[in-house]
C-alpha cells in the first residue's frame, strides 16, 4: 500500500503523554507536550478552582506594559513561548471559577472541552461529508434531538457563529417564506415596507439584523413588557394593525425565551395565536432561555415553543457547551434553508459525487467553511445522557432560587424583579443610604452608582464577577446569571457576603465622585 | 513623588515604566491627598479579597503546577480524569499520528456503514467514561485528517502546534471577544495582530475585527461600502425606496458576494458578473463597460469586490487598474483577499497584490494559507476609524456600560454583528511569536515553491496536463488515463470521457487514503483536480508522490468503468 510504504516513518506508539520519548517527536511536538502540562494545570485545574482569583485585573494601559504583546521579524524561543502562555491564561478571565457570573455562559465541562480540543486537532470544516464525515453525521444526530426537544415534528437546521446570526437566519427564512426565490434575486428595494416585531427587553440582535439585512432599524417595532419584562400580546396585536394601516406588511415576530436581562418568557402561545391569525412568521429567540426545556421541572417556560416556525438555541450557555454552539432550527419547511441561501458552488458541491449528497450541508448557510460546533455538545450529551444535563439545569434554577430568597432575607440588598429564568437582578444598597427616602430622585441617582463601584472592586480584587446595567428607568442593578453547574448554595451565600463586603463603606462623596 | 508611591501601594509590576504609572495617575487621581486616599482603598480591598480567596472554605492552599493534589478530594474528580485520559488519546491520535504519513487521510466509509460502525445515538443515562474513550478514538479514526501532509482537499491543511495551542488555551478559557472586562488579554492581542495586518497590507490607519469566516468578512465589506455612501439613513431605513445598488465581482470570484447580497437585502440580480482572461483575473474594461451599463438602467454602481486568489484558478486581479476605475466613479474598493492576502507575508510573492493598499476594505483568511486553525479570518478597514461601530453598534447597557472604570475604547463587541464571538486572535498571535514574520514568510515561500515544482513535473509527466499556469498556490491539471491518450483532445466526446475521470479517481484516493485532492468543472472546461498547497510540511518528495499516486490510481481505468460515471446534468 502506498501509505506504508511511505519514506518518512519512524513509527511511534504512545500508551502515556509523559512516556514517549522525545528524540521521537519533532521540536514542535514537545513544545506541544509541554504546553498540554500547563492548560491542564493552568487552564483547567487552577482556572476551575475557587482558591484561584477570577481575574487577576490590570487596566489596560498596565497589561499593555507588563505583557509583551509586541510581534517582531524574529520568532521567540520555546521557553518564552511557555511563559507567555502562562502570563495569557494568567491574566484572562477565568470563566471557569464557579465564582464568575458575569456572562450568560460560564463553567468549563470536561467533556465538552475534550469536544472542543479534539475538533480543533482534527481542523475540519462542515462544508460537507467528503471532509467531515463523523461530524456531519453527528451534526444531525444532535439537531434531530434539539428538534425533538423543542417539539418540532419535521425540521431543518444547522449550527451557527452565535445566536446573533441564528436570529438573522431566522429572519431570512420569513422574508424568502413570503417572497420566495424573487426576494432573493430581486431584494428590497422596491417592496413595500416589512415590519419586525420583537419586544422592548428583547435582544438588541433582532435590531442590528435589521439594520444588516437591508430592513433598516425603523423598521423594528418594539413592542411593550409588562412588570416581569414579558412581550405584550394585546400590544402586538395594536402594532401589527398599525403597520397594516400605515402600508406596510408585518413579515416576522420574534418573541423572547429568556430575556438578557431580567430572564423573561414571553407567552409564546398567545403570540403564536396573533401570527397565525396574521399570517406572520414566529421566531422564538430562545438563544439564553431554551435550555430550560431540557428540564421537565422548567420546560413549561417554553410552553407552545413547538408553534413558533424557526428557534435560535444556544447550547453554549446555560447548558455549559464551550463556546460557541448555537442552533437554529426551522419547524416543517425541509428545503427552505437550502433555497434560501443556496449558491451551487461547483467546486464544493460537485453534483457527480460518489456518495449520497444530501449529506453535503454546507450551502444552508451564508458562511463557506464553517467551524464544527457538534461533536462537543455530542460528546457532552453522551455523557451525560439527557438525565444528567436535567440535573444541571435543575442545578442552576435551584441556585437562582436560593439567592432571590437569600437577598429577600438580608438586609440591603432588593430584587428588581422576582426570577423567572436563572437571572436574578437586584440592588445593593450600601448603609449610607439605606436612610433615604426610597422613591427620592436622589436616591436612584446614588444607587445607580453603586454597581460601577462594587464592580471595580470586585474585580480588582478577583473575588467575583457579575454584571451590572440600567433598564428602562431602574437605575444600575446586578444582574446575577447562573450558568454553572458547579455553582453551590455555598457560593450563592458567599455572593451576598462578598458584595457586602466591598460596597458596605462606600460614602456619599465616594458616589458623588463617580460619573 | 506619587509615581513611587503608586508603585509602593497598588504593587504595579516593576516591569511597569514610570510615564505609565503616572498616566494611569492622571487617569485616576487628580491630586496627592486623592492619591493616597485611593491607593490605600484599593490596597486594602486587595489584600482583603486576597485573604478572602485564601479563606475559601473549600480547601487548603496548593503550590502552582502540583496537578495530582488539587481540587477539594485526594484524587481527580471523574471528569478531570477523563480529561486527562482524553489528552494522551488527543495527543497521540490527533497530533502524533494525524500528521504522520503513514496515518491514512482518511478512513472512508459510506453513510451507512458508518452508523453502522460508530455508536451516534444518544440515550437517557450517560455513557461510561471507557464508552466514551474508545468513541473518541473511533472519532479520530473515520474523521479526515488535514494534518496528514497529503491532504489537499481544501484551502486549509496543515497542523500548526503552535496554532493548536492557542486554541485550546483560547477553548479552556472560552473567552468572547467582546468586551475587555471579560477577555482583557484577548482584546489587547487583537488590537496588536490586527494592527499588524493593516501594517503588511499596507493601510496606514484603520480599523478590523476577525469574522467567523470569510464569507461574513466579504459581508462586511458591502454593509460598510453602503454605509459609507448613505450614512445613517441606510441602517435606519433599509433599503426601500432607494434606485438598484450595483455590486460587481468576477465571474471566477467566491459565491459569497452573492449569498451576501441576498441575504443582505440587495439581491442576487444586482451582483453584476464581470469577465475574466484566460488565467482567471477580472477584466478592467469589462468592469468599465458594465458599470456604464448599470447607469444606463438607472441603478448605481457602488462596490468592486476584486479577488486575490480565486478559489479554483487561484487567479489575482489587477488592483491597481481596478483601484482607478473605483476612484473615478467612487465606488468602495473590497479585495477578497481570504485566499491570497497570506502573500503579502513573503517579499518575493506580496507584488501578486500590488496596489492593495488602495483599497477600502479587505478580507484575509489566516486560516488558510497561514495555517492558523480554524477559523481566522480578518476584516480590515482603510482610514474610517470610527466606520465600523457607526455602521453596526446597537449600544447595549448590560455590556457597554458608559460608567466603567476602564478606558471603553477597548470594548470593542460592538462593531461586529455578532453578540458573543469566539477569540480568535489568541491562536495567530502566540504563531507570530514562535514564527515572527520572517517564519511565516518561509513557510508562504515553501507552499509557493511546491506549487511551482509541481507544475513543471505536471509539464514534464505523459498523461498530464495543466488547465492553466498557477499563479497561487493553486495548481490545476487533469490526469488523462492512457485509454484516452490516443484520442483527439479537441472532440467534445473527449472531454466527456475526461470529465469523468476526475470522480472516478477521487473516489478511489478516498476509499483507499492515500491523498486527497479536490476536483471542479469551470467555465465548459471538463472536470479538473484542483491541487492546494497550504501545508509547510509538505515536501518536493510528496509532490512527486501526488503524481505518482494519481497514476497509480488511474492508469487502469477502462472506458467501461467511465461510463458509469453520471454526468451532472443527468438525473
Amino acid at each position: 500500500m502506498a501509505t506504508s510504504g511511505s519514506i518518512y516513518i519512524t513509527p511511534v506508539s504512545i500508551d502515556e503523554l509523559d512516556d514517549v520519548s522525545t528524540a521521537e517527536l519533532s521540536a514542535d511536538q514537545q513544545f506541544l507536550q509541554k504546553a498540554m502540562q500547563i492548560l491542564f494545570t493552568e487552564g483547567v485545574i487552577k482556572a476551575g478552582d475557587r482558591r484561584t482569583k477570577v481575574v487577576e485585573y490590570l487596566d489596560p494601559h498596565v497589561l499593555k506594559e507588563t505583557f509583551d504583546l509586541e510581534i517582531k521579524e524574529k520568532g521567540v524561543g520555546t521557553d518564552k513561548l511557555l511563559q507567555l502562555l502562562k502570563d495569557t491564561l494568567k491574566y484572562s478571565v477565568r470563566s471557569a471559577n464557579p465564582r464568575f457570573f458575569n456572562q450568560l455562559y460560564a463553567g468549563q465541562d470536561a467533556y465538552g472541552l475534550v469536544g472542543q480540543w479534539m475538533t480543533d486537532t482534527i481542523n475540519a470544516s462542515m462544508s460537507n461529508y467528503e471532509i467531515s464525515p463523523v461530524f456531519n453525521l453527528m451534526e444531525v444526530e444532535i439537531l434531530k434531538i434539539l428538534s425533538d426537544i423543542v417539539g418540532y415534528e419535521k425540521s431543518d437546521g444547522i449550527f451557527c457563529p452565535g445566536g446573533s446570526i441564528a436570529n438573522m437566519y431566522g429572519i431570512s427564512m420569513a422574508r424568502y417564506h413570503k417572497y420566495g426565490e424573487a426576494i432573493k434575486t430581486d431584494g428590497l428595494s422596491g417592496l413595500p415596507r416589512l415590519i419586525l416585531f420583537t419586544s422592548k427587553h428583547a435582544h438588541y440582535s433582532i435590531s442590528k439584523g435589521a439594520a444588516f439585512m437591508g430592513f433598516g432599524t425603523k423598521n423594528v417595532y418594539t413592542v411593550e413588557v409588562d412588570e416581569r419584562g414579558r412581550m405584550i400580546p394585546e400590544d402586538l396585536e395594536k402594532q401589527i394593525e398599525l403597520a397594516k394601516q400605515q402600508g406596510h406588511v408585518p413579515l416576522f415576530v420574534s418573541a423572547t425565551c429568556g430575556t438578557t436581562v431580567y430572564g423573561a418568557y414571553d407567552p409564546v402561545d398567545a403570540i403564536a395565536d396573533l401570527c397565525e391569525k396574521h399570517d406572520i412568521w414566529l421566531h422564538v429567540d430562545a438563544c439564553w432561555g431554551a435550555s430550560a426545556l431540557m428540564s421537565q421541572k422548567w420546560r413549561h417556560l417554553l410552553h407552545g415553543v413547538n408553534r413558533s416556525n424557526s428557534v435560535a438555541w444556544c447550547p453554549h450557555k446555560m447548558m455549559g457547551v464551550p463556546f460557541q454552539c448555537s442552533a437554529f432550527l426551522v419547524r416543517d419547511h425541509i428545503a427552505l434553508m437550502h433555497n434560501v441561501h443556496c449558491s451551487g458552488a461547483t467546486y464544493l458541491f460537485q453534483q457527480d459525487k460518489f456518495y449520497d449528497l444530501s449529506y453535503d450541508t454546507g450551502d444552508k448557510v451564508i458562511q463557506s467553511a464553517r467551524k464544527v460546533d457538534a461533536f462537543k455538545l455530542w460528546l457532552m450529551f453522551k455523557a451525560k445522557g439527557y438525565i444528567g444535563f436535567e440535573q444541571e439545569i435543575n442545578i442552576k434554577f435551584a441556585n437562582s432560587r436560593h439567592l432571590a430568597k437569600t437577598i429577600e432575607e438580608r438586609e440591603g440588598f432588593q430584587l428588581v424583579v422576582e426570577p423567572t429564568c436563572t437571572n436574578v437582578c437586584f440592588w445593593y444598597i450600601p448603609p449610607c443610604l439605606r436612610n433615604m427616602n426610597k422613591d427620592s430622585n436622589e436616591f436612584n441617582t446614588l444607587l445607580g452608582k453603586v454597581a460601577p463601584i462594587v464592580k471595580e472592586r470586585m474585580l480588582k480584587g478577583g473575588t467575583l464577577m457579575i454584571g451590572y446595567q440600567p433598564l428602562d428607568d431602574k437605575p444600575n442593578f446586578f444582574r446575577q446569571i447562573f450558568s454553572n453547574a458547579k455553582t453551590t448554595f455555598q457560593d450563592v451565600e458567599f455572593i451576598v457576603d462578598e458584595i457586602d463586603r466591598l460596597g458596605d463603606d462606600i460614602t456619599i462623596s465616594d458616589l458623588g465622585k463617580n460619573k | 513623588m506619587s509615581v513611587l508611591l503608586c508603585r509602593l501601594l497598588l504593587n504595579v509590576p516593576s516591569a511597569v515604566p514610570q510615564r505609565v504609572c503616572s498616566q494611569l495617575l492622571s487617569l485616576r487621581v487628580k491630586n496627592t491627598v486623592n492619591l493616597v486616599k485611593y491607593t490605600v482603598l484599593t490596597r486594602q480591598i486587595m489584600t482583603q479579597s486576597q485573604r478572602i480567596i485564601n479563606d475559601s472554605v473549600y480547601s487548603k492552599p496548593v503550590g502552582i503546577g502540583d496537578v495530582e493534589n488539587v481540587e477539594m478530594m485526594p484524587e481527580l474528580s471523574i471528569d478531570k480524569q477523563f480529561l486527562k485520559d482524553a489528552m494522551k488519546i488527543v495527543f497521540t491520535e490527533g497530533v502524533v499520528k494525524a500528521g504522520d504519513r503513514k496515518t491514512k487521510v482518511v478512513e472512508y466509509l459510506e453513510p451507512d456503514e458508518l452508523r453502522d460502525v460508530f455508536d451516534f445515538k444518544i440515550r437517557d443515562e450517560a455513557e461510561t467514561s471507557e464508552t466514551l474513550l474508545k468513541l473518541l478514538k473511533d472519532t479520530y479514526k473515520y474523521s479526515v485528517l488535514p494534518a496528514n501532509p497529503r491532504f489537499y482537499n481544501q484551502l486549509f491543511s496543515g497542523q500548526d502546534v503552535y496554532g493548536l495551542v492557542g486554541q485550546w488555551a483560547t477553548d479552556s478559557f472560552n473567552s468572547s471577544a467582546y468586551t475587555y472586562e471579560v477577555a482583557p488579554v484577548f482584546v489587547l492581542m487583537e488590537h496588536e495582530v490586527i494592527k499588524r495586518l493593516r501594517e503588511t497590507i499596507g493601510y496606514t490607519n484603520g480599523d478590523g475585527v476577525f469574522c467567523p469566516g470569510g464569507s461574513i468578512a466579504n459581508m462586511y465589506g458591502i454593509n460598510l461600502a453602503r454605509f459609507k455612501k448613505y450614512g445613517s439613513e441606510i441602517k435606519s431605513k433599509g433599503l426601500y425606496g432607494l434606485p438598484r445598488l450595483i455590486i460587481y465581482t468576477s465571474e471566477h470570484s467566491h459565491y459569497s458576494v452573492k449569498k451576501g447580497a441576498a441575504f443582505m437585502g440587495f439581491g442576487t440580480d444586482s451582483v453584476y458578473l464581470v469577465k475574466c482572461d484566460e488565467r482567471g483575473r477580472m477584466i478592467p474594461e469589462d468592469l468599465e463597460r458594465q458599470i456604464e451599463l448599470a447607469k444606463s438602467q438607472g441603478h448605481v454602481p457602488f462596490f468592486v469586490n476584486a479577488t486575490s486568489g480565486t478559489t479554483v484558478f487561484g487567479a489575482f486581479d489587477p488592483l491597481n487598474k481596478l483601484a482607478d476605475i473605483c476612484e473615478q466613479h467612487d465606488m468602495w474598493l473590497h479585495v477578497d483577499a481570504c485566499w491570497g492576502g497570506s502573500s503579502v507575508m513573503s517579499r518575493k510573492w506580496r507584488h501578486l497584490l500590488d496596489g492593495v493598499e488602495r483599497s477600502n476594505s479587505l478580507a484575509w483568511c489566516q486560516h488558510k494559507m497561514m495555517g492558523v486553525p480554524l477559523q481566522c479570518s480578518a476584516f480590515l478597514l482603510r482610514d474610517n476609524v470610527g466606520l465600523m461601530h457607526n455602521a453596526h453598534c446597537a449600544g447595549a447597557t448590560y455590556l457597554f456600560q458608559q460608567d466603567k472604570f476602564y478606558d471603553m475604547s477597548y470594548d470593542t463587541g460592538d462593531k461586529v454583528i455578532q453578540c458573543g464571538r469566539k477569540v480568535d486572535a489568541f491562536k495567530l498571535w502566540l504563531m507570530f511569536k514562535a514564527k515572527g514574520n520572517l517564519g511565516f514568510e518561509e513557510e508562504i515561500n515553501i507552499k509557493f515553491a511546491n506549487s511551482r515544482h509541481f507544475a513543471e513535473k505536471i509539464k514534464e509527466s505523459d498523461g498530464f496536463k495543466l488547465v492553466v499556469e498557477p499563479t497561487c498556490t493553486n495548481v490545476c491539471f487533469w490526469y488523462i488515463p492512457p485509454c484516452l491518450r490516443s484520442m483527439n483532445t479537441n472532440t467534445d466526446e473527449f472531454n466527456a470521457w475526461l470529465g469523468k475521470v476526475a470522480p472516478v479517481i477521487k473516489e478511489r484516493m478516498v476509499k483507499q487514503g492515500t491523498l486527497m485532492i479536490g476536483y471542479q468543472p469551470l467555465f465548459g472546461k471538463p472536470n479538473f483536480f484542483r491541487h492546494i498547497f497550504s501545508n509547510a510540511k509538505t515536501t518536493f518528495q510528496d509532490v512527486e508522490y501526488i503524481l505518482d499516486e494519481i497514476d497509480r490510481l488511474g492508469n487502469d481505468l477502462t472506458l467501461s468503468d467511465l461510463s458509469k460515471v453520471k454526468s451532472p446534468n443527468e438525473e
